[in-house]
């Protein structure tokens, strides 16, 4: 009984962080938005998770709603920011920018962060953000090299004239592969990714039976 | 009664750290609108030079504005802003910043740029939310969509032909993509209506201040 059950919290909590995702799948179309969204997603994570370890000394009722004014305070001020100093980019991240409050409310409520000291807690919000960061990265790239052929694609437009010179176009793809760039392929690519994780996974359980 | 005090201990400690975030947020806010502001400002002017050279005028587009409100004819509630270029006072162009509102998904928010003898001389698609590879053909496979409305004017072509191919028009719409081009056509036609009907008053509008 107590086993099922823990199986189906771990179940429950991997449904929440793929659902979670969902926002943040749309703007992995082109390099330069997932890696824009993919910094605000580890700050928020490192906030969320530091905001849990400070707070647990607080008495209980206060301590999820003051995590979660902090965190929206942090999202509010990385908008302005971004209006102020990246301001395309804020408009291509548009809605999705608020939405990471929803992921990183979700990380507050763990359990895990709150039994850290905030050092070892921020370095987990290091880990968690960082590897949604690379998750996002990884299917921007794909996305956007099947989808128009190029890496980078409008930096120079989004990231200021500094970054002008790296849009690189790989071969002329002009949309042809439509399917990766609509949302549709965010899912595919999610798909496909978790399915080469998985494959890792029990392949590397096996080559250690295997050493037994 | 410790329990009463545990609340409001609880209530300041809540209310205290609401305050703070807020004082540092309207803080944040504060110092970036300016630079918010400007970035508004640069985003347009950009968009308003490429269609209006700036040495076609010699007035400043972004403070010679006018808001007007013509539901009527522009199809559209809201007000939208008309820049007007000038030339040692006299009116070289006038720019309108509309909106077509049957887009794909959503409002397609144009700028349709007129010379002052009504002759189009550009149309830019400045926000939209348009099918990638099909309704936004006009920024990549079909990048010289737009330019085709260049000296166009409302009787060139004649105005029951002021539509796209499907709707027995002469502008082409894109290949797997009508409503677009369709909206596009039809807010184009609809500033060229209202500059045509308003024109004098547009030009001779004070700029509010």
């Amino acid at each position: 009984m107590n086993m099922q059950a823990t199986a189906i919290g771990q179940q429950n909590r991997q449904v929440l962080l793929v659902l979670a995702l969902c926002p943040a799948l749309a703007v992995s179309d082109t390099t330069v938005n997932a890696l824009g969204l993919g910094a605000a997603a580890l700050l928020a994570s490192v906030v969320a998770c530091a905001a849990a370890s400070c707070l647990r000394r607080l008495p209980g009722q206060v301590q999820w709603p003051i995590g979660v004014l902090v965190l929206t305070a942090t999202i509010g001020a990385t908008s302005l920011w971004l209006d102020a100093w990246l301001h395309e980019l804020q408009r291509a991240l548009g809605i999705f920018l608020p939405l990471l409050v929803a992921n990183a409310a979700i990380q507050l409520r763990t359990q895990q962060c709150a039994g850290l000291a905030p050092p070892a807690a921020a370095m987990l919000g290091i880990r968690t953000g960082g590897t949604m960061a690379l998750v996002l990265l990884t299917l921007a790239v794909a996305r956007e090299l099947v989808g128009r052929g190029s890496i980078l694609h409008d930096a120079g437009r989004l990231l200021g004239d500094t970054a002008g010179t790296i849009d690189l176009q790989l071969f002329r793809a002009d949309m042809g592969f439509l399917l990766a760039m609509l949302p549709p392929g965010a899912f595919i690519s999610l798909g496909l990714l978790l399915a080469a994780r998985n494959w890792f996974e029990t392949r590397h359980l096996h080559e250690q039976e295997q050493d037994r | 009664m410790s329990a009463r005090s545990g609340h409001i201990a609880d209530i300041t400690l809540l209310l205290g750290s609401a305050v703070i975030l807020a004082a540092l947020l309207a803080w944040i806010s504060d110092s970036t609108r300016e630079r918010i502001y400007r970035n508004e400002q640069a985003w347009i002017q950009q968009r308003l030079d490429a269609l209006v050279p700036p040495r076609s005028h010699d007035n400043d587009l972004l403070t010679d504005r006018i808001e007007v409100t013509a539901p009527e004819i522009l199809g559209i509630a809201g007000p939208i802003t008309i820049h007007r270029a000038r030339q040692a006072g006299q009116p070289v162009a006038a720019i309108l910043r509309t909106v077509a509102p049957d887009g794909y998904q959503g409002p397609i928010e144009l700028l349709v740029a007129i010379a002052y003898d009504g002759k189009l001389i550009g149309v830019q698609v400045i926000r939209h939310r348009e099918t990638p590879g099909l309704g936004d053909a006009f920024e990549n496979r079909d990048r010289g969509w737009l330019e085709r409305f260049r000296g166009r004017s409302l009787a060139d072509p004649p105005q029951q032909r002021w539509s796209v191919r499907p709707d027995g028009g002469d502008f082409d719409a894109f290949t797997g993509a009508t409503i677009t081009p369709r909206a596009i056509v039809k807010a184009t036609r609809r500033a060229l209506e209202y500059y045509q009907a308003n024109r004098e008053r547009i030009f001779a509008a004070e700029a509010p201040q």
